[in-house]
């Protein structure tokens, strides 16, 4: 009988041996970069809203505190969106009749809350709780990026777990005084001179002192499952 | 002794009678029960139900294509909206739950409890501690109710004739009917208002006002489960309506006559605590003098009591509890000494009893063997020589007659005024009450009455006994056009149906209102949330139609806040039923008395008066002459009739979580039964069979029986009324005598769980669950006598019709065989002993028999409480890590574990923890009170009656009933423990070194993590955990679907869906809460700030949970108890989960 496949489909043979590993290894790499890539995440994708809020203009223009809208985010897990009363309180003396401020003034007056699009979705297994970052140290501007220079708000970070966990390894690089947690152009230079090198801080010097000070617990108690999943 | 290899199990006996057992079938080594019990997971139970290879391969196919379309999100979560108030509340912060308090209704009567409230929906309920009817503690009514107001089958809206209309037309046309023209109250109407037990006193005064404007008008209270014998025989003793609460605090000796006391009754979450109380031994317990002095505001009261072993037994200040009863209840299974008599016998034993005990004018009655009548004697002595620190408690149940008896009792015991407190009546009205119900029946009947009003929780159409046709009175009222009639009520029930008008009513959840508790103290009830449907409470309901005539708006309903405000407005009104109400001289002080009331849950100065010195009647013997058991004829049984363990009379028969919950005792899930003893069921010749094949497990294949009981109707005819039951063959119940539970069989509850298509019940009715005794009762009676036959009998015993009932009892065996000599292991799972075994040897619990070569290193393996001095909080010591830990002498080396604290060296002291968990046995009631905490908080999902016979029922506790004895099917010999048993947390975890995908893991300080996002769901870990707590999500057994449900869920726990393991967490979103609070402040978490939802449901403080690491903590107290012991901790597990072993205190003297 004679053979099927002829002796010159041999090196064809042997570039499939040699090139099916290499497809299955690009197919992985690229399906972890696909994963980590801004498609599949959603890093800087703004989500429509109803207003039009600038956080560049409020926070980066006009300094209000983050605190003043965002009043439960050092008491509560959730940091919660202001109640429409919020805006109304400045909206009702300036702007008043802007067009851009309907959706505002028609909420307040129907008492129907204003729905707006989450940026930050984290998944209902995940208990995320700000109040605790904040009392240790961890900057808003760690998570959520320069919010003083968005004028649009969006998602600044890819909220994968391997984002959470680097930092709850390694909490050190992104722990900054207490009094800093709510400065957007904080940097651990700014922390003055570190007494022991003689230098300004790094941020790993600063992160280590302050992980002591703040009573951070260790990267084990901070993986821990039920640290965040319940 | 080397094992004998040869020795197989087949020539042993199937279980020494001395051994504990679950099940009759376990006890009699039913074939087939080990094979089961030793596999988790029974053959069959793991499949899809009714398998075939074609359906797979469509759920193949679309479970594929699934897969394809959930790829394209490759978020894990989707894109979502976020909603803001506009105006947000005060005093409220999204994210952290608020508690208010109130008070959940219960018959009538409320018991504190403080509502967590999360972004404004109440989602779980708590005990108030500084409610005297709970003390921080619930029972599972109180846990249940907040299902209740999810309930999707509650009536929506207003209607009638079945029409939907609205409120104001309801209102407008009751108004048309009581007033005439310009608001002249037509005096001449005959109004009739219905309602359950009322104490609320805004309702009261209402309804007063009420009966004032209209003097025709009747009010008519109806209880299906009423408390009139115990009303009437005390008012009989005392000659007036008196109100009677225990001091079970102050009780050395206690008899319970078919009572209770700790499970059931408006009493039972504070007589829980007060009696369990008396059963803790602890170390730093009080001692006789701080016992006197009682619980006392402001001072912190010691918690259980000191036991000397080398002092007399008899000055021990561990009480004794005497029970005497029919059908075992909780109380009577947690008794030192129990004896199992008919109701019959129960009056005849209480005359003997009296005259033993030389009360004055009684004489024994019945014939008693030799060993009974040395047991009443026994016990004679034993109350006679604790006079003033006994009590002896009747159930609701026993004849007018056996009450006066009890109370003449206890009067000569010096009881009254010390351990037993008479007070002023609760109720607003204590009057005749079955026999209102039948006047209001012959009016209706008659035509006599022109309006009838139905309110609340009363369901006469359903729960009327067969002489008062409240039903057949409804259809004859309404042949008359003219005729009015409006029912208030939460669903469109039986009574609902036969009205002109229904309003759907308000929970108590949505709505203001007061009410008393089982001692008078009025608790204010606050709204949570805006009523879901609209509801309207009674209160509301009357203010509406009784408004004053310058009231501009017709029907226009002033807000029920003001309503009840107003009542306690009234000082010179209320110092008229509260003498103790303090006197407030200013509005301004009222406002302060006000929110105070409203905060704390309680109004101060409330409680009903005491009676001073009361004494018998001089004619209180006149009646005992007459008095008599049910009349039994020859060739009957005795037929009791009690409410049933979970759905009461019947008003939670559409609540999944009661409906579900095993029955406390008897383990039954869905179901009610007819109990007969084993004796009895010979005779009857009825058997239980459990299906431990094809995926049963607890299957219960039994025999349904006819019940048959003449019944004199009210026109005078006799009528032969039939019920057919299943037949539950229960150890202990009394011969010759049959208990049926009331609250099945209703036709109209809803159909959330009461309708199973396809599921007949044993009268082969469809949709119905369970079967109505109703309809063998008459007037107010507990017990008569009946005929029972098999259905369908054949000759042979056992052959007839077949129903099944789904009973956990058998479920989650820690069965296990030793792999040697090929026998069952007896895993000693409730150790126990007496006081004296106590006194012996306090340690006895420590030491498993299997292993008494390795005693001490077992016991040692139970991670004890750190003795270690405190550091400094700030220290930050490096060397006290995994270094320390290769020197304790504790553990075992070469162990595959790695030990817990040493997985984070480089951890604070002052923040490392272990938490644990401590059960006192000995407190333990089995209320399952916990059950259903647990399945409030961690979102426990319901998943009904076949999945129940699987084995894939979800709950995260276990309450194992143990029973011990039963020789020669001697009601009398059967005693029985309750077990708790959820995830002990191992140290050494046997289900995390198995776990493929790392989703259960140890955490730092201690927890046996699940992480439901991790898990594929392999079940290898449920596989090789020794305690067999683990529950796996065979099918999508979450409700996805209905809206209310969903509100009422705890947004701090992850709903889990199919394939998903779950376990017990130590409830660990309220650690890590409580750890977030005390983390921001800088500060260690304070002992007793995290209360587990068993823990604060547990109406006996019979759990404690903590960090062991404190040595001064409540848990490491317990730990250090000598009577502390590992459940399994011969397996080297290390369990952060122990028990206190079982210690009883029985009656040296007493007959065997």
């Amino acid at each position: 009988m004679a053979q099927i496949f002829p002796k010159a489909l041999n090196p064809i043979a042997k570039m499939i041996v040699l090139g099916l590993p290499l497809l299955a290894g690009a197919t992985g790499v690229t399906g972890a970069a696909f994963y980590r890539s801004s498609y599949a995440t959603g890093v800087g994708e703004i989500p429509p809203q109803p207003v039009a809020f600038s956080h560049a203009h409020h926070v980066g223009q006009l300094g209000i505190h983050c605190v003043y809208c965002h009043t439960s985010v050092e008491s509560s897990g959730f940091a919660n969106i202001p109640p429409t009363k919020t805006c109304m309180n400045c909206h009702q003396q300036i702007w008043q009749g802007a067009d851009l401020l309907e959706p505002v003034r028609n909420s307040y007056k129907t008492n129907t809350p204003i729905e707006w699009n989450r940026v930050h979705n984290l998944p209902h297994y995940a208990y995320f709780n700000h109040s605790i970052h904040v009392a240790k140290g961890v900057g808003c501007v760690s998570c959520h990026g320069r919010l003083d220079q968005m004028n649009l708000t969006m998602q600044s970070s890819t909220l994968l777990m391997e984002w959470c966990i680097a930092c709850h390894r390694e909490p050190e690089k992104h722990l900054r005084p207490k009094e800093e947690v709510f400065n957007m152009r904080w940097d651990a230079s700014m922390a003055g001179k570190n007494e022991a090198t003689g230098k300004p801080y790094t941020q790993r010097e600063l992160g280590l002192e302050l992980k002591e000070k703040h009573r951070v617990r260790d990267a084990v108690t901070l993986t821990n499952c039920s640290m965040c999943h319940r | 002794m080397k094992p004998d290899i040869t020795d197989s199990a087949a020539n042993e006996p199937a279980a020494p009678p001395d051994k504990l057992w679950r099940g009759l079938d376990e006890f009699q080594g039913a074939p087939g029960y080990a094979e089961a019990a030793l596999n988790e997971f029974p053959e069959g139970a793991t499949e899809l139900d009714e398998p075939s290879r074609r359906r797979f391969l469509t759920y193949m196919g679309a479970s594929l294509a699934l897969a394809g379309a959930a790829g394209c999100n490759l978020r894990p979560a989707s894109q979502r909206k976020i909603i803001p108030y506009t105006t947000q509340p005060d005093e409220l912060t999204p994210g952290v739950p608020l508690f208010f308090a109130s008070a959940a209704p219960f018959a009538g009567y409320g018991r504190g409890v403080l509502v967590r409230s999360n972004e404004g929906r109440p989602t779980k309920i708590e005990g108030n501690p500084d409610h005297p009817s709970s003390l921080g503690g619930t029972d599972i009514h109180a846990q249940a109710s907040v299902l209740d107001l999810y309930d999707p089958d509650r009536s929506r809206g207003v209607t009638q004739r079945g029409t939907p209309t609205s409120y104001e037309q309801a209102v407008a046309a009751l108004r048309g009917k009581l007033f005439t023209g310009n608001n002249n109250a037509n005096t001449a109407l005959r109004v009739r208002v219905l309602t359950e037990t009322v104490t609320s006193p805004t309702f009261a005064w209402q309804i007063g006002q009420f009966l004032n404007t209209f003097p025709n008008a009747r009010w008519v209270q109806f209880d299906a489960v009423s408390t009139e014998n115990a009303r009437s025989g005390v008012k009989k003793a005392f000659g007036k309506s008196l109100n009677v609460t225990y001091d079970f605090l102050k009780a050395d000796v206690v008899l319970s006559l078919d009572s209770d006391f700790l499970c059931s009754g408006p009493g039972a979450v504070r007589y829980s605590r007060d009696f369990a109380d008396r059963r803790k031994i602890r170390a730093e317990g009080k001692d006789r003098a701080e016992l006197e002095a009682g619980r006392q505001a402001g001072r912190s009261f010691k918690e259980g009591v000191k036991v000397d072993p080398k002092a007399d037994p008899k000055d021990s200040l561990i009480n004794r509890l005497y029970a005497v009863e029919c059908m075992p209840t909780n109380t009577g299974a947690v008794a030192d000494h129990r004896i199992a008599l008919t109701t019959g016998q129960i009056g005849a034993f209480v005359r003997s009893l009296a005259a033993e005990l030389k009360v004055p004018g009684v004489t024994g009655a019945g014939s008693w063997a030799d060993a009974q009548v040395k047991w009443l004697q026994e016990l004679a002595k034993d109350l006679l020589a604790k006079k003033g620190k006994s009590v002896v408690v009747a159930g609701d149940h026993l004849p007018a007659w056996v009450h006066t008896l009890v109370a003449a009792i206890n009067s000569t015991l010096g009881n009254v005024g010390q351990t037993v407190k008479l007070t002023a009546p609760v109720e607003a009205s204590v009057e005749g009450k079955m026999s209102d119900l039948r006047t209001l029946v012959n009016e209706l009947n008659a035509k006599t009455v022109d309006v009838l009003l139905v309110l609340g929780d009363a369901n006469p159409a359903y729960s009327a006994p067969a002489d008062i046709d409240f039903a057949g009175a409804m259809r004859e009222y309404h042949k008359d056009a003219t005729k009015f009639s409006l029912h208030l009520g939460s669903h469109q029930d039986e009574t609902a149906v036969l009205c002109d008008w229904h309003v759907n009513e308000a929970h108590y959840l949505e709505t203001w209102g007061d009410i008393r508790g089982h001692d008078g103290t009025v608790a204010i009830q606050q709204p949570l949330i805006a009523p879901l449907h609209g509801g309207k409470s009674a209160i509301e309901l009357f203010t509406t139609i009784m408004r004053s005539p310058e009231a501009s708006v017709p029907g226009a309903p002033r807000d029920p806040f003001d309503i009840v405000k107003s009542t306690w407005q009234k000082a010179d009104e209320v110092k008229k039923t509260f003498p103790n109400f303090p006197a407030l001289p200013k509005a301004a002080a009222f406002e302060v008395f006000w929110q105070e009331a409203v905060r704390s849950g309680v109004v101060a100065g409330t409680a009903a008066v005491e009676e001073k010195a009361p004494a018998l009647a001089a004619n209180w013997s006149s009646d005992l002459a007459a008095g008599t058991g049910p009349a039994v004829a020859a060739g009957e049984l005795e037929l009791n009739f009690r409410p049933d363990p979970t759905l009461y009379d019947g008003r939670f028969a559409n609540n999944g979580w009661l409906q579900e919950l095993p029955k406390p005792l008897t383990k039954i899930s869905w179901d009610n039964a007819a109990f007969v003893s084993p004796k009895t069921a010979e005779k009857l010749g009825v058997k239980a069979e459990a299906r431990w094949t094809g995926g049963e497990h607890g299957r219960m294949e039994v025999n349904v029986i006819e019940l048959t009981v003449k019944v004199k109707l009210a026109d005078g005819k006799e009528e032969d009324r039939k019920v057919r039951a299943p037949a539950w063959i229960l150890p202990g119940h009394a011969d010759d005598a049959v208990t049926v539970h009331l609250g099945y069989g209703r036709t109209r509850a809803g159909d959330y769980v009461a309708n199973a298509p396809g599921e007949k019940n044993a009268a082969g009715q469809d949709g119905v669950r369970g079967f109505n005794v109703y309809p063998l009762r008459t007037g107010s009676t507990w017990a008569v006598g009946a005929k029972a036959a098999r259905v369908g009998a054949g000759a042979k015993s056992g052959s007839g019709a077949k129903y099944f009932l789904a009973c956990t009892q058998g479920h989650w065996a820690m069965a296990e065989k030793d792999p040697i000599s090929g026998k069952m292991l007896d895993r000693k799972p409730v150790r126990r002993g007496s006081l004296a075994d106590y006194a012996k040897n306090p340690r006895f619990a420590k030491i498993p028999p299997m292993a008494a070569g390795e005693t001490e290193l077992i016991n040692e393996n139970v991670p004890l409480p750190k003795k270690h001095e405190k550091k400094s909080d700030h220290d930050h010591d490096h060397s006290h890590g995994a270094g320390e830990h290769e020197h304790d002498g504790r553990l075992i080396p070469l162990n595959m574990y790695k030990p817990a604290e040493g997985l984070v060296p480089d951890l604070r002291d002052a923040q490392r923890r272990r938490w644990a968990l401590a059960i006192d046995l000995s407190a333990c009631t089995g209320c399952s009170a916990c059950v259903v905490a647990c399945q409030s908080e961690n979102n426990t999902p319901v998943v009904g009656k076949d999945q129940v016979t699987k084995g894939r029922e979800m709950y995260w506790i276990n309450i194992d009933r143990y029973y011990e004895g039963l020789e020669g099917n001697d009601p009398n010999a059967v005693k029985a423990y309750f077990q708790p048993r959820m995830c002990v947390q191992c140290e050494n975890a046997p289900c995390e070194i198995v776990c493929p995908v790392g989703a259960t893991v140890h955490s730092a300080d201690g927890l046996n993590d699940m992480t439901y996002n991790r898990c594929v769901g392999t079940r290898y870990c449920s596989n090789n955990c020794p305690y067999k707590v683990r529950r796996f999500n065979f099918l999508t057994l979450q409700d996805w679907e209905t809206d209310t449900i969903k509100l009422g869920r705890n947004p701090e726990v992850s709903v889990r869906s199919r394939g998903v393991m779950e376990k017990c967490t130590f409830c660990v979103q309220r650690i890590r809460g409580a750890e977030i609070v005390a983390e921001r402040e800088g500060r260690p978490i304070r002992d007793g700030e995290i209360l587990t939802a068993c823990q604060s449901a547990c109406p006996s403080g019979a759990i404690v949970f903590g960090d062991i690491n404190d040595a001064d903590a409540a848990v490491s107290k317990w730990k250090n108890e000598p009577s502390n012991y590992g459940l399994l901790a011969e397996l080297n597990t290390r369990p952060r989960l122990t028990y206190t072993a079982v210690v009883r205190n029985p009656n040296p003297a007493m007959p065997k």
